[in-house]
């Protein structure tokens, strides 16, 4: 697989490994600290076990969106990611992060409808960001579902990648509007362009990848 | 024979006239035009909402109070404060718990002429399962032809009431004691209802 012409030395390596893993812990620990300094006003009316279960509830949220932008970069991986962490292990992170986000989605979803009663669904057209909610989580699922049981399920492996590519696209699509929509906490400008950033960084990583893709292809061709 | 005749003729003139007496007027709520608004403080502020699924049954004749009578059905669900959070938050089982208590009512038992158009509507007020005595004063703003409807009239009342929502129990008192949720309710009721002239 490592067919660069500039080849990184095995120190070096391990030092563009330690800073990518940094950055990503970095990450997750901006993103969760949101939770905190832009506390929701939800969290102010609740009390003792019910503020413990709603504060954890949205950091598995915000767990949840920001493994779904890294699963998106692990996805399309890229040359420079390949030639860091090699393929086999993007991979393999990939299908446990696919894990990882269900599970932090079901725990999100528990957690924070519990301290409103578990019967209490938001349903109807004021909530709509919480319905947007509903849709990625069964966006999740399906895809974590599809994905694990394929051959049980009898999926054609071309055909399922079409579609777990579109769901893929549009969970990144739903979570920034569920995320913007849903907490007050996003109506602050530090979180909504932390967010901003996020999704559009990972778009650009995407188009970059794409482009440098196509653009090998056509020399290929040529 | 003839004075059968006026004897029959009589008796069943009185009879249609006295049921004629007796009728109270029915009226149908203008849901468009009616609302149940409360206002709650909170720390400084009032809050203020109005519920908007409920359904209504009046009975009114200023002349006959004793066969006059208020129904009215609230649902909790309908709650509505213009944030969606605090509307599913009020919803819950530390408020209203709509899921075990879908509905409010109010029953009038009585209502008396307090005077100056002020009727005083006595009823039983039905929350979460507990029904508790309440008077609710309603002004009568009278009757008149409606000026946008053929063939019919409208009656309109308005009237202010203030409870202690932790009589009712709504709510255990927590956001009480910590300062935030105020325990008095201000409730503004106002109504237009038609009924065919």
């Amino acid at each position: 697989m490592n067919n660069s012409p500039i080849k990184l030395t095995l120190e070096r390596r391990w030092v563009h490994k330690g800073v990518a893993i940094a950055f990503y812990l970095l990450l997750v620990c901006s993103a969760l600290s949101i939770a905190f300094v832009y506390e929701s006003t939800t969290l102010w009316y609740k009390i003792g076990m019910d503020k413990t279960m709603l504060r954890t509830g949205q950091l598995f949220g915000l767990l949840t969106a920001v493994q779904l932008l890294f699963q998106i970069i692990l996805a399309v991986r890229g040359k420079s990611l390949e030639e860091l962490f090699g393929v086999a292990t993007l991979m393999r992170w990939h299908r446990a992060n696919g894990i990882a986000i269900s599970l932090f989605a079901m725990c999100h979803v528990a957690l924070v409808l519990a301290p409103e009663g578990i019967t209490n669904f938001p349903i109807g057209k004021k909530y709509w960001p919480e319905m947007v909610g509903v849709l990625l989580f069964l966006v999740i699922l399906s895809m974590a579902v599809s994905s694990l049981f394929r051959q049980q399920l009898g999926l054609v492996y071309a055909r399922w990648r079409v579609v777990h590519r579109v769901f893929g696209y549009s969970a990144l699509v739903l979570t920034t509007v569920h995320v913007l929509f849903v907490s007050d906490s996003f109506r602050e400008s530090v979180p909504k362009i932390a967010l901003a950033s996020g999704v559009t960084a990972v778009i650009i990583f995407v188009l970059i990848v794409k482009l440098k893709g196509r653009r090998k292809q056509v020399r290929r061709k040529t | 024979m003839k004075r059968l005749i006026y004897t029959i003729i009589t008796i069943v003139l009185l009879f249609v006239g006295q049921t004629a007496q007796g009728a109270v007027r029915s009226w149908e709520l203008d849901k468009a035009h009616s609302n149940f608004y409360f206002g709650i403080g909170h720390i400084f502020s009032v809050v203020q909402g109005h519920f908007t699924d409920y359904s209504g049954e009046i009975m009114f004749d200023p002349n006959n109070l004793e066969e006059s009578h208020f129904f009215f059905e609230i649902k909790t669900s309908s709650i509505e404060t213009n944030v969606a959070k605090r509307d599913k938050h009020l919803q819950s089982s530390d408020f209203f718990d709509e899921k075990n208590f879908p509905l409010m009512t109010f029953k009038s038992t009585k209502i008396t002429d307090a005077g100056g158009g002020v009727y005083e509507v006595s009823g039983n007020f039905t929350v979460k399962g507990q029904s508790h005595e309440l008077v609710l004063p309603l002004t009568f703003a009278g009757i008149k032809k409606h000026p946008a409807m053929k063939g019919k009239e409208v009656i309109g009342f308005n009237g202010k009431v203030t409870i202690d929502r932790l009589a009712y129990n709504v709510g255990n008192g927590k956001f009480f004691d910590m300062g935030g949720v105020g325990k008095d309710v201000d409730i503004f009721v106002t109504l237009e209802a038609l009924s065919k002239k």
